[in-house]
């Protein structure tokens, strides 16, 4: 059966909604079944507007819940073919059961996560929550921080998700509405382009070989589960971040784009910086540059790669520096964050004498501000200054009522 | 099965029932098929049992309800003959016994120890109680 | 193009080449792989296979061995149907994208689950693989109870059934709700095809099963399994168990087509009386009690009142 092909002009007005629809468009995904949850909705209208217009041969399947749609993409992944679709919060936290199902057979699914707070109270706007909830389920994460990337990462997550090396399936996360709902310009790539740098999807133990019957989903218990688990978390330690670093490489090649596991802005002589995620990552760096214009050596670091953590990239971009903030947009509910955590493991050992603090903010959509970023970039002046953390390890920062500060 | 090391599998635990490729499964008697060593084909639960049956081949008629309600795929039949039970499969429910229609039944259940020849030797006459 | 398997007899139907192995690990005198074997055996088809967490699934692929012939996959407990539903969507875009490997096979798409999975906890996946029109089968090994973990009580647990969580006591005769209507609530999906079937009648289950195959869309089909550890009976006694079952009418064999038009399709000659069937099984032994006695009468008049309506659906044709 046929397909259209859509033109795109050089620059495209999409919000990541849209951007993460069209990536999904151009690979031609084979299976994407999904459900709609806000924000991530207009992906899955998106790509049905799509099919019904003739622009997808692919199948299309509404479900009726986020568990069924992951389970159908596991199904259909097993079957051997392109599989993604696309959630947020509550729907993530009902297909968690499947997800570590998908990363545990070693099935490449591409995973728009489109982040947003988890209930209660309920909340419909963005924050990590949804993100960090399943950061141990094995799966690959990759973070945008705009729509251009949303587009850019979702390419490149079908390449990296299906390689016979890999085969672990692939979250894209972007920010609830910040991202998802924003539009800006995106440079796309030409139908043929895009599908060309993904590729023709290469079936592995796939289900509809009759010539090859395969089981798929096994029990193990205390006499395999272990070496099987640690297999997967070999192939994440050792062969995920290669061929993450190929395929950046190859797509920066082709359209001048470049990505980096951990992103470094204004890090050459930095004296104070914060690490972040998602759309924050864009307001620190137009704030960083203002600390510069008043003499204070703001730098800004972006984790790109979640999973598997870029550890050593993490303690490099940070080796020199005097003063760090962590920056988590999701409640720790009772430990520091993760941000905070992951950074401290990375340059424990090192003979870094940074100076570690950690910021919670923006919960269920609140604005992280540019003057909560100049606080906090003066903040961590006063410590580089000092020597030592002036405040507590661990503070709240944009919540209403008495202060809150932690460790 | 030998256990393995973490880098010595198929990575999602995945296992392949046959090695090599098999066009018409269907098609294909078991005794045909090259079933891998992950197949439970390749496995024996002959050391569940403790009574096993004994196939007596004089009074079978092969109507083969022993083989269509073995659970275990036990009861070997081959071009609509009875031929044997497979006794590293047969777990000993003692079903295909109970679903035997002659009389006097071809398969009695007799403990695992028993032997097979002195057994066929003593069996039991016909019940003429039974209708 | 697939052809019906031409199975006349039970000689011709034993000449099938088995897709089940056995040394799996199911207990003795089981009957979920008697309905797998008279399921997988009705076709010469290519098959895809799912399988809920459940019996069927912790005895046949626990590695480092597998018993399926035919490709097979389980991810949890609620969603084997949705597993298949995905293998077969993505057989569908791989037709249409002229990329099937094989692409003159034809292959049947089947997920097997127990009571617990279908009519529980996996209630919802079932429904959504039915009302979205899927080429798959639904089969339900319905042996009325969490078998794997132990037999606690399900929807699918009849009244007066002693089961972990709703136990016979000092002061309890056991399970105080009826069994789900599943076969309704799946046919008032409007399927083309829904039955209920039993091992012993392979018959029946082999032409309904392929019934089942030749239609376009969802089928559901209800196998009563008698589970021998927690039904309480000899392993060598499951077939006797199911042709009380059928015999008493408390498993009624039928089929809904289309939703609506519904055939009796078992007729006993002799016609048990249910207190036979309860007096086999040890999960009912407590009714025979004199204060439960009662409970006895119930049961009879329950099945009768069913097989009266279940003639009435026939007879009107709707």
């Amino acid at each position: 059966m046929a397909f259209q092909k859509m033109e795109l002009k050089d620059i495209e007005v999409w919000d990541g909604n849209r951007a993460a629809a069209q990536a999904l468009r151009q690979a031609q995904v084979d299976v994407v079944a999904a459900y709609p949850i806000t924000p991530s909705t207009p992906i899955v209208e998106g790509y049905a507007q799509f099919t019904a217009d003739g622009y997808v041969e692919g199948e299309f399947v509404m479900v009726e819940s986020e568990h069924a749609a992951m389970s159908a993409c596991i199904g259909a992944a097993a079957a051997g073919g392109r599989v993604a679709t696309a959630t947020s919060s509550q729907g993530l936290a009902l297909m968690s059961e499947t997800l570590y199902q998908a990363s545990g057979m070693r099935l490449p699914i591409v995973l728009n996560l489109v982040n947003r707070a988890l209930a209660s109270p309920l909340n419909v706007n963005g924050d990590h929550s949804d993100m960090y909830m399943i950061r141990d389920s094995g799966w690959i994460q990759f973070d945008a921080y705009c729509p251009q990337e949303v587009y850019d990462l979702n390419l490149m997550a079908f390449k990296v998700s299906e390689d016979h090396d890999i085969r672990l399936p692939v979250i894209v996360n972007q920010d609830g509405f910040m991202t998802s709902h924003t539009a800006q310009g995106v440079r796309p790539l030409s139908d043929d382009e895009a599908y060309a740098f993904v590729g023709e999807y290469n079936p592995m133990n796939d289900m509809l070989d009759f010539e090859h019957p395969v089981t798929h989903g096994v029990q193990t218990e205390e006499d395999w589960h272990f070496e099987h688990k640690a297999r997967q978390h070999n192939d994440l330690m050792t062969k995920a971040m290669p061929k993450i670093l190929e395929v950046f490489a190859d797509f920066e090649k082709q359209t001048g784009r470049k990505y980096n596991p951990v992103e470094k802005y204004d890090m050459d002589d930095a004296d104070v910086c914060v690490v972040c995620m998602g759309s924050s990552v864009e307001t620190a760096r137009e704030v960083a540059s203002e600390m510069r214009a008043n003499g204070i050596k703001a730098g800004v670091v972006g984790l790109r790669v979640v999973r598997p953590i870029p550890f050593f990239e993490i303690a490099d971009a940070l080796k020199d520096v005097k003063a760090i903030a962590a920056l988590d947009r999701s409640s720790p509910n009772g430990a520091a964050g993760m941000l905070f955590n992951e950074i401290a493991g990375a340059l424990f050992n090192t003979n870094t004498k940074a100076l570690l603090s950690g910021y919670v903010y923006g919960l269920g959509g609140r604005d992280l501000t540019k003057a909560h970023l100049v606080a906090l970039y003066n903040e961590l002046q006063a410590n580089a200054d000092a020597g030592k953390v002036t405040t507590q390890l661990q503070q709240f920062i944009g919540v209403r009522g008495p202060k809150l500060a932690f460790l | 099965m030998a256990k393995k090391g973490w880098d010595e599998f198929e990575i999602g635990a995945m296992l392949r029932t046959f090695d090599g490729k098999i066009d018409d499964i269907a098609g294909t008697r078991q005794e045909d098929r090259a079933y891998s060593q992950n197949s439970s084909y390749t496995a024996s639960v002959a050391d569940w049992r403790l009574i096993k049956p004994v196939f007596n081949k004089d009074y079978c008629i092969d109507c083969q309800f022993c083989w269509i309600y073995c659970p275990d795929v036990s009861i070997v039949s081959r071009d609509k003959k009875l031929i044997g039970v497979d006794m590293d499969h047969c777990k000993g429910c003692g079903i295909c016994v109970e679903v035997c229609p002659t009389n006097p039944k071809s398969l009695l259940m007799f403990p695992e120890q028993a032997d097979e020849e002195t057994e066929i030797a003593n069996w039991p006459k016909k019940d003429e109680g039974e209708a | 193009m697939s052809e019906v398997k031409n199975i006349k007899n039970l000689k011709e139907f034993s000449t099938s080449a088995d897709r089940f192995e056995g040394a799996n690990l199911l207990c003795p005198g089981c009957a979920h792989s008697i309905i797998v074997r008279e399921v997988l055996n009705a076709t010469n088809d290519d098959l895809i296979l799912s399988a809920s967490t459940g019996c069927l699934e912790v005895c046949t692929a626990v590695y480092p061995y597998t018993s399926w012939d035919a490709s097979w996959i389980h991810i949890g407990f609620e969603n084997s149907s949705t597993a298949v539903a995905g293998a077969e969507t993505m057989y569908k875009a791989l037709k249409k994208k002229g990329r099937l490997k094989q692409p003159e096979r034809t292959p049947k798409f089947i997920s097997f689950a127990g009571d617990g999975a279908s009519y529980d906890i996996g209630f919802q996946w079932i429904s959504g693989c039915m009302e979205r029109g899927h080429n798959m089968m639904h089969i339900v090994l319905d042996n009325e109870v969490y078998a794997n973990t132990g037999g606690q009580r399900s929807s699918s647990t009849p009244i007066g059934s002693s089961a972990t969580t709703t136990p016979a006591g000092k002061i309890s005769y056991g399970e105080k709700r009826n069994k789900k209507d599943m076969m309704s609530i799946m046919a008032a999906h409007g399927i083309p095809y829904a039955a209920q079937v039993s091992p012993n009648k392979w018959k029946d289950m082999v032409k309904k099963i392929q019934h089942g195959m030749a239609v376009d869309g969802p089928v559901f089909i209800n196998a009563v399994s008698p589970c021998t550890t927690e039904w309480k009976f000899d392993p060598k006694d499951t077939m006797n168990i199911a042709d009380l079952a059928t015999d008493t009418l408390v498993f009624p064999l039928y089929e809904i087509i289309d939703g609506r038009e519904l055939n009796i399709t078992y007729r006993p000659k002799n016609v048990i009386p249910v207190e036979e069937y309860l007096a086999a099984q040890g999960r009912f032994k407590h009714l025979f009690k004199d204060e439960y006695k009662y409970l006895i009468k119930e049961w009879q008049e329950r099945v009768d009142e069913k097989w009266a309506y279940l003639q009435r659906r026939e007879e009107a044709r709707v």
